[in-house]
């Protein structure tokens, strides 16, 4: 029973966070008086959601599996430069052509993955650096832009001042990855898999077709974000930036995923994604330097890596455990006291 | 394997000008650079905690650091960039050893971390050294200069490199004991082996590889910056892996890196001999790691079973 309890509570926590912050970020005029806080802002956050959210809905997935997609940087970044190549004529052509793509990368890194049984992390590297490549082949190493300004209006325009279709969109896809994960015996496999690989192979389940499908999604969740960033942006550029990436680890490990699997879900990932999306909205707002963009998402993806170490962990539970004992024998020689409220 | 080779052999005799004297030199000229990365992945990589996402920040936060350093001589500004390269990387080592914490985000956020501090330190603009500085021209020669059979000290330099990696590998207790953590770290530490400080030696041991790789780097460049880096980290890595060292950890040398490294770099010279931009190199290199790590495992998986 305590067990169950602690289960729900730690599910709990990434919406607790999501909370916090939120208030905190509503109080900021408070702390700073220059800073102004308003719909624009919250417009903003919701629209990290339909960018950087998916790409950390996509690295959630594999990282629920107890896999982990590098990939999903460079993916995201072929599926902007994709759409806003292939997409001139037909918006729609360019999305699918994208996520296209984006299927045939998550296929052949999943099969490789599971069927050879080779670490996620060496498989996605080389996938990473593909892709890359690709998207410097590609867009001949020019920023690509993308003429059709109406698609772009269309997919920003703002609805009830703080939502847009690009949001909706995003909305939409992970509450479509939520209830597939709910409804079927699905998200209960995925976690199982994470969690302990062994005994889901026991039991029979399916390990490497839903492994590949996890990566098939991943990419396609990535190319998709990626075509409708670079549709909202009205460009599209070849970097080697690994921000993509950072954000969806930090975001995912706040959305309750941790590094070793077997926990979390598509809602929690959202709200995962909130959270450092309004962390990151709070950088212009009090006006902070430049510096400040490379250095926080950096100094909060150490600290969260650190929080979710498997040794802190398990320093953690020794000191409560121990704490827990010794409260226990001081009430055991206090004649009378409560029954102890460890849960 | 064998398809990869005759791949590569047929490419190679069909390219003119590639199976040249100079073009071989040059080869091995970048190589040197490469190589030092690639070391240093392979001490990550032994130790079991795969690879770094950050040596190419730590190279050029380096680099800019021993340009920056000039005034106060070269031999101070050398010796103060190697201990801050073995602090960084010494840091990121006390976390992954100390608390268990994943490297590969540890590694990446380290280099977000790097690359944040230099932007603030530097306020955006390229490191110049002074104009005319003696102490520049000391490490300019480092990589200029031809010392042997037309090849630049650096060449050198990576090969004694290799040479003391080895050494240090195969002959200390250190070495031995790194082999242990890399192939089961549990078992390791119930043999009652410090794996923690274990580990901080093998990521102490490839910040200082890096920075060599940063002081070569800064001469070769003559000025610092963020910029046009980060291929030196997939370089690294590619090459490690190609070399052969097990991306699980517990087994390679720092001789395979070398090998990988010049692989690499030969790849990368055909791509660009054959007319292929940035972005084709990256792609071969990626297909390469991709081939190679699959290889590897049929290869072992076959020995295995």
């Amino acid at each position: 029973m305590s067990a169950i309890l602690r289960y729900r509570r730690d599910a709990l926590r990434p919406f607790a966070l999501l909370v916090i912050l939120a208030i905190l970020f509503a109080l900021l005029p408070v702390f700073d008086s220059a800073a102004r806080v308003g719909t624009v802002n919250v417009s903003d956050i919701l629209n990290t959601l339909a960018t950087l959210g998916l790409v950390t809905l996509a690295l959630g997935l594999s990282m629920i599996a107890g896999e982990f997609d590098l990939s999903v940087s460079s993916t995201y970044l072929l599926g902007s430069i994709l759409a806003v190549k292939t997409g001139v004529g037909s918006p729609l052509v360019g999305v699918l052509v994208a996520m296209g793509a984006g299927l045939v990368i998550g296929l052949i890194q999943g099969l490789v993955v599971s069927r050879l049984g080779i670490n996620s992390i060496a498989v996605t590297l080389g996938g990473f650096i593909t892709v890359l490549g690709l998207v410097y082949v590609i867009s001949n190493n020019q920023t690509l832009s993308y003429p059709n300004q109406g698609v772009s209006t269309a997919l920003t325009n703002p609805i009830a001042s703080v939502f847009s279709v690009q949001v909706f969109v995003a909305i939409g896809v992970f509450v479509l990855v939520a209830l597939i994960l709910m409804a079927t015996a699905l998200g209960r496999n995925l976690r199982a898999i994470g969690s302990d690989r062994k005994s889901a192979r026991v039991v029979g389940l399916r390990i490497p077709l839903i492994v590949t499908a996890v990566f098939a999604t991943s990419a396609v969740l990535c190319t998709l974000s990626g075509a409708l960033q670079g549709y909202s942006l009205q460009y599209a550029a070849p970097t080697q930036t690994v921000s993509p990436l950072i954000f969806a680890t930090t975001a995912a490990l706040l959305g309750g995923v941790p590094l070793s699997g077997g926990r979390g879900n598509p809602i929690s990932i959202a709200a995962g994604a909130l959270s450092l999306g309004i962390v990151t909205e709070a950088i212009p707002v009090l006006h902070s330097a430049n510096y400040v963009n490379s250095l926080l998402p950096a100094v909060l993806l150490l600290i969260v890596t650190i929080v979710d170490a498997p040794d802190v962990l398990r320093w953690w539970r020794v000191q409560r455990a121990r704490r827990g004992t010794v409260m226990g024998l001081r009430r055991a020689t206090q004649p009378r006291q409560q029954a102890t409220d460890e849960s | 394997m064998v398809m990869i080779v005759a791949a590569f052999v047929y490419l190679a005799v069909s390219t003119s000008g590639y199976l040249t004297a100079a073009n071989l030199r040059s080869v091995l000229d970048q190589s040197a650079f490469v190589g030092v990365f690639a070391v240093a992945t392979a001490l990550i990589m032994i130790s079991g905690n795969l690879f770094s996402l950050s040596i190419a920040a730590t190279g050029a936060v380096t680099a800019s650091e021993v340009l920056y350093l000039l005034p106060n001589g070269g031999a101070i500004a050398i010796i103060v960039t190697l201990a801050s390269a073995v602090v960084m990387l010494g840091i990121q080592g006390l976390l992954v050893g100390g608390v268990g914490a994943n490297p590969i985000i540890v590694s990446i956020a380290a280099g977000g971390l790097q690359e944040g501090v230099f932007l603030w330190l530097s306020q955006g603009a390229t490191i110049e050294p002074p104009m005319g500085n003696t102490s520049l021209a000391f490490i300019e020669n480092l990589v200029h200069v031809p010392l042997i059979g037309d090849l630049p000290v650096a060449c050198f330099v990576l090969l004694g490199l290799v040479i003391v990696i080895e050494v240090v590998l195969r002959r200390t207790s250190f070495g031995k004991s790194l082999y242990l953590v890399g192939e089961n770290r549990r078992a390791a530490h119930a043999a009652g082996l410090p794996t923690g400080w274990i580990i901080v030696g093998a990521f102490a041991l490839a910040g200082l590889c890096l920075g060599i790789a940063g002081v070569e780097v800064g001469g070769f460049n003559g000025s610092g910056s963020l910029l046009d880096e980060s291929t030196y980290t997939y370089d690294g890595i590619a090459a490690a892996v190609v070399g052969g060292i097990a991306i699980t950890g517990g087994r390679g040398s720092a001789w395979q890196a070398l090998v990988g490294a010049i692989f690499i770099q030969a790849v990368s010279d055909l791509v660009v001999l054959r007319g292929y931009n940035e972005g084709w190199q990256l792609l071969a290199k990626g297909i390469v790691v991709f081939a190679v790590v699959i290889l590897i495992r049929l290869i072992r998986g076959r020995s295995a079973s």
